[in-house]
């Protein structure tokens, strides 16, 4: 491992100053940076350690939940306001990682994780995440993980964070504090489709800090889940996940949300299968006619075309459940 | 008598291993020694052309860059180092992962980091890594230690052509490593011309013969020391390159150097079970008595070696049948050398088992009615009569205990909730080895035993079964015996490979530990100063450390007092020689197909085996739930990826390479044993067993879900993606 600084900070002003010098992290859980750190995958020449600040918190508003920056996986996960009110959230939490590792990863870094692609985890390999303009060694190579929705020509890798499905299906807002003060950014504005920039991943500059999540209290996040496909019981990342949201009025749909893991780019909204829904009734024709929406565009490679039937098997199970 | 062998005594190392105070290779407290970490080449095939070090060496901490230049030449040892080159002795490079540079630094880190700093030139050609894309079709290889690749008996393509029922498939199974959980490390320090080797080994004689003959040295001047071992599943077995190096670089550098490979390196550094293809042609009768096997397999050699590991004992031998013809074929490929790991025929085996599934469908047979009718009673090699061989006991055992006569003679006969349940069933075999073992056992002054040899606990239980065989033989409690193993200058015993730790050692330690008694026994009777004196030796019993007279109850000395008497301790030391063997069982198991996702869940399991006499049930218990775990993660999910445009391993950790966790666990999985002595062993009448529970794990699953679904699947894993 490389030779690194390191400082801890007490206050978000301070974490904010230095984080802002380039080469510089923020460290927070570090369960997912310091392996990074290890495989020579990032090499950080500084790290700001931020557990110190006091983010770490999760309160209950009348517009809805306030969760730190610095809040843990498993104490987010085991709030009572999130298990009423935001049951996705929850279950997207109980079904990420292990509980050792939910102790000590924070919010923040959750959201910001990186890929599992194998050839971005790899310093040995070519990838365009990695070092830019060096090749996809996954387009044509071992691609089961990899997205059938929202790549380019340049990566394909999908974003792992369970955590920011459910949070793209409540509309939750990530708020952040740079040099330049404070920014309120939608989830779904938080996160950048590959493009010919891959290794450009959020819009994020260096140096901000997120220092909290908002979600919005709504009647379809009391009635949402989370549903997790995974090639072992449990301790690995999704294959495909679904979020949903859902309001109804008897059987029709007033409104919903629908987010997916395993399969896009991005924590994957999807408008599309959303439109079909609305004002419909959740029958087994309007939930298959979704699905089809959901991966109108898909674009499977070698390893990964199963995705595109098990997406819209889990779609159809989790919302035959909310029904 | 016995009153501890056979029984459950837990691990008389369990609170060391748990409190830390176990002292594993790399722990060994070396002073000044420096850390290695090596460069391996990041192409397949090609040759170094150019190396340079100079950021490296400009890194604070880095002591040198050693690259082939900087190597003492090296004699390539022959088996039981299975590689046939030595790395960094040329520019050679014929796999990813092949050492190129050694960095020496005085921390870890440093090391690590001079490591990311060397770059290296490559003159590189495109690889093939898989079976579907060898440059050249399969061959048969040579004999490897001596057995022929191509096995006939009877004359099977007649008989193929005149059984009246046929089946013919093809089965297939991924690349897969061992992972133990405690990385490949060495620890070199030469004095002089003597070395030794702080070593994660399963057979510290074996790294012993393979590091004297690799640096022309008598064996007497190379130590291995390894007293506890944090898995091997045969990847600690053979010696290999990295502890070569070490030992290399230590020379040079003229200091100690400690190394230990990363868990990404481990995925090129110490084998791996090959990629593997299986043509399998079965004639029957239509009773279902096998007539002809016709089997080609296919695996994953390498540039440089042509050693077969996975060979096809149960297509050999497990089954009568008179007409045989087994060819082991294989093809040349750009990845680094396969090995042995743990139950080398289960890749073989999976097809076996599952063919004769199909064929007891194809032949409304039970497939437990199948395999009975199948039994064989003799060595179908050698035609001798197979004592003690109580297959048919474990068959009946644990059908009776699975409920196996209330199975469905039907596919997708069940449904409960969201899914299928399926019963799958199938023989497991393994051959064991015995090796040549001595042992002494010394009685102190103090009253207390300890056993001596150069065998290890690769964390199956040997120290453990060693003390309770010695208290036994010394009528000690198990407190007062202590087992000293994992050192090459102990007395000569055979490495811990092929289930042969109890087979090799027992009958030398139980005869050492006799002797040693007999010995003490003597002294007593002759000692004026013992109750004893004059007695006869047979009238003497010990037992709790005591020596009682048997008619005459009040006349009693202590082992302490006796030795202590003597002023000296005794020790006695025995060679028992015994044979390698077969060890048989069964698997019964029911599972889970998610009707809409295609997971797999194993939900209820029950073996039963026949290893002669049972040493410790807790031990051999413990090796049955890890043997059905691993064959569960064999079955399900457990594969190496290899890119097929630069031959490079994908999934080179524990997160992406998938082994199962506790929730994929079975709620219950019920152990039964014979349990009755094999008179042909003398091993006390134990039988190796280790890797028996295994064998059958994945084939029994693969016929539950057929039995669940009506889906046969032949190729593993069997992802959830394959049964959509
Ligand atoms: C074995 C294993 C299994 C896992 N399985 C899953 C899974 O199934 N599902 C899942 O969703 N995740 C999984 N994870 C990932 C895990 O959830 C993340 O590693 C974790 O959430 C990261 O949080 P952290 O606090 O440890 O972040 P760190 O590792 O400390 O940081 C991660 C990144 O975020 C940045 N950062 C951290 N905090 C802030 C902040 N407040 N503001 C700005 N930047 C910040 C860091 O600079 C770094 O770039 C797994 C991880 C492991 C190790
Ligand atoms: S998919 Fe993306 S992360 Fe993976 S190798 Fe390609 S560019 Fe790199």
């Amino acid at each position: 491992m490389k030779s690194f600084g390191y400082t801890a900070v007490r206050d978000p002003g301070e974490a904010v100053r230095l984080g802002g010098r380039p080469g510089t992290a923020f460290i927070a859980g570090g369960t997912d940076l310091l392996n990074l750190m290890k495989d020579g995958v990032t090499r950080p020449d500084r790290l700001v350690d931020v557990n110190g600040l006091e983010l770490a918190w999760v309160t209950e508003t009348a517009s809805g939940l306030r969760i730190g920056g610095l809040a843990r996986m498993r104490a987010v996960a085991g709030h009572g306001s999130v298990r009423r009110g935001w049951p996705v959230l929850a279950e997207a939490l109980l079904a990420s990682a292990s509980p050792q590792v939910r102790n000590m990863a924070s919010i923040g870094g959750n959201l910001l994780q990186r890929t599992r692609c194998g050839y971005f985890r790899d310093s040995g390999s070519p990838c365009n995440k990695r070092v830019p303009g060096s090749g996809c060694p996954a387009i044509d190579g071992w691609s089961r993980g990899h997205a059938v929705l929202g790549g380019s020509d340049a990566c394909i890798a999908t974003h792992p964070s369970d955590l920011a499905v459910a949070m793209v299906a409540l509309d939750a807002v990530v708020l952040v504090r740079g040099s330049g003060g404070e920014r309120r950014i939608p989830i779904g504005e938080f996160y950048l489709r590959p493009g010919t920039t891959p290794h450009v991943e959020n819009v994020l500059r260096q140096g901000e800090l997120i220092t909290a999540v908002e979600v919005p209290r709504t009647g379809m996040a009391r009635r949402s889940r989370y549903l997790k496909l995974r090639d072992r019981a449990t301790f690995e990342f999704a294959v495909v996940s679904v979020a949903a949201a859902v309001e109804l009025n008897e059987r029709r749909v007033r409104d919903v949300r629908l987010a997916f893991g395993g399969i896009g780019t991005t924590p994957w909204r999807s408008p599309e299968a959303e439109e079909v829904l609305r004002g419909k009734d959740l029958t087994a024709d309007t939930i298959a006619r979704a699905g089809r929406a959901l991966v109108r565009d898909a674009k499977p490679r070698h390893d990964n075309e199963f995705k595109v039937d098990l997406v819209q098997r889990a779609l159809a199970e989790l919302l035959e459940g909310l029904r | 008598m016995t009153e501890l062998v056979g029984r459950s005594v837990a691990r008389v190392d369990g609170r060391a291993k748990v409190t830390g105070a176990a002292i594993y290779a790399a722990d060994q407290p070396v002073p000044d020694a420096l850390h290695g970490v090596l460069v391996m080449s990041t192409v397949a095939r090609g040759e170094v052309l150019r190396i340079d070090a100079s950021a490296a060496l400009a890194h604070p901490g880095v002591v040198a860059v050693l690259t082939h230049r900087d190597l003492p030449k090296l004699v390539v040892p022959h088996f039981p180092y299975v590689k046939r080159f030595i790395p960094m002795q040329g520019t050679a490079v014929h796999h990813v992962g092949q050492p190129v540079a050694i960095v020496l630094a005085t921390t870890l880190e440093q090391a690590q980091e001079g490591a990311a700093l060397v770059s290296v030139d490559y003159r590189a050609e495109k690889p093939s890594v898989v079976i579907d894309d060898a440059r050249e079709p399969a061959f048969l290889p040579q004999p490897f230690r001596d057995r022929p690749n191509e096995i006939r008996r009877g004359d099977a393509a007649s008989a193929l052509r005149e059984a009246p029922v046929r089946l013919e498939a093809r089965y297939s199974s991924a690349t897969r490593h061992h992972n133990p959980i405690e990385p490949h490390t060495t620890t070199a320090r030469w004095d002089g011309d003597r070395v030794t080797l702080f070593e994660s080994a399963q057979g510290v004689l074996v790294t012993r013969t393979v590091v004297a003959t690799a640096f022309g040295l008598p064996p007497e001047s190379v130590r291995v020391v390894a007293p506890y071992l944090g898995g091997g599943f045969g990847a600690k077995g053979p010696g290999w390159p990295h502890t070569l190096l070490t030992a290399a670089a230590a020379r040079v550098a003229r200091r100690p150097v400690r190394l230990v490979l990363s868990r990404a390196q481990m995925y090129t550094s110490a084998g791996h079970r090959a990629e593997y293809r299986q043509h399998l042609r079965i004639g029957a009768t239509r009773e279902g008595r096998l007539t002809a096997i016709a089997e080609t397999s296919t695996a994953q050699l390498t540039a440089t070696e042509d050693s077969v590991f996975n060979r096809s004992d149960s297509t050999i031998g497990l089954y009568t049948c008179p007409n045989l013809h087994v060819r082991h074929e294989g093809v040349r490929l750009d990845v680094a050398s396969s090995s042995y790991m743990r139950s080398p025929e289960t890749t073989s085996h999976f097809g076996l088992e599952t063919a004769l599934d199909e064929l007891s469908w194809q032949l409304s047979i039970d497939p437990l009615e199948l395999r009975r009718r199948n039994h064989a009673e003799f060595n179908q090699e050698t035609g001798e009569r197979l004592t003690s061989k109580r297959l048919l006991e474990c068959y009946a055992m644990a059908a009776e205990r699975f409920g196996w006569a209330r199975r469905q003679p039907r596919t997708g006969a069940t449904k409960d909730g969201d899914e299928y349940v399926g019963w799958g069933m199938a023989t497991e075999t393994h051959t064991f080895a015995a090796m040549p073992s001595t042992a002494s056992v010394t009685v102190g002054v103090d009253g207390k035993a300890l056993a001596q040899l150069a065998t290890q606990d690769i964390g199956t239980g040997t120290y453990t079964v060693v003390t309770q065989i010695v208290a036994d033989a010394l009528g000690l409690p198990l407190r007062d015996v202590q087992a000293q193993i994992g050192d090459s200058a102990l007395p000569p015993a055979g490495l811990s490979a092929a289930s042969a730790t109890i087979p090799s050692i027992s009958g030398s330690v139980d005869q050492a530990a006799r002797a040693a008694r007999d010995a003490v026994v003597a002294l007593a009777v002759a000692d004026r100063h013992s109750p004893l004196f004059g007695a006869a030796p047979a009238e003497i019993e010990t037992r709790d450390g005591r020596l009682v007279h048997l008619r005459d109850r009040h006349r009693h000395d202590t082992y302490r007092a006796v030795v202590g008497r003597a002023g000296e301790p005794v020790r006695r030391t025995a060679t028992v020689l015994n044979q390698g063997g077969h060890t048989y069982g069964v698997v019964f198991l029911e599972a889970r197909v998610h009707a809409r996702f295609g997971s797999v869940r194993v939900t209820r399991v029950v073996t039963a085996h026949d290893l002669g006499r049972v040493m410790n049930r807790r031990t051999a218990r413990g090796q049955v739930l890890g043997g059905v775990t691993w064959g569960i993660g064999h079955a399900l999910m457990e594969h190496t990826v290899f890119d097929r445009n630069t031959g490079r391993v994908v999934n080179p950790n524990l997160s992406t390479y998938l082994v199962p966790v506790n929730a994929d666990a079975p709620p219950e999985v019920e152990t039964l044993f014979v349990d009755k002595p094999d008179p042909a062993s003398t091993a006390m009448g134990a039988r190796g067993f280790g890797e028996t529970p295994i064998t059958g794990v994945p084939a029994a699953i693969g016929n539950a879900i057929y039995h669940a679904t009506g889906r046969r699947l032949r190729d593993l894993p069997i992802t959830q993606d394959k049964l959509l």
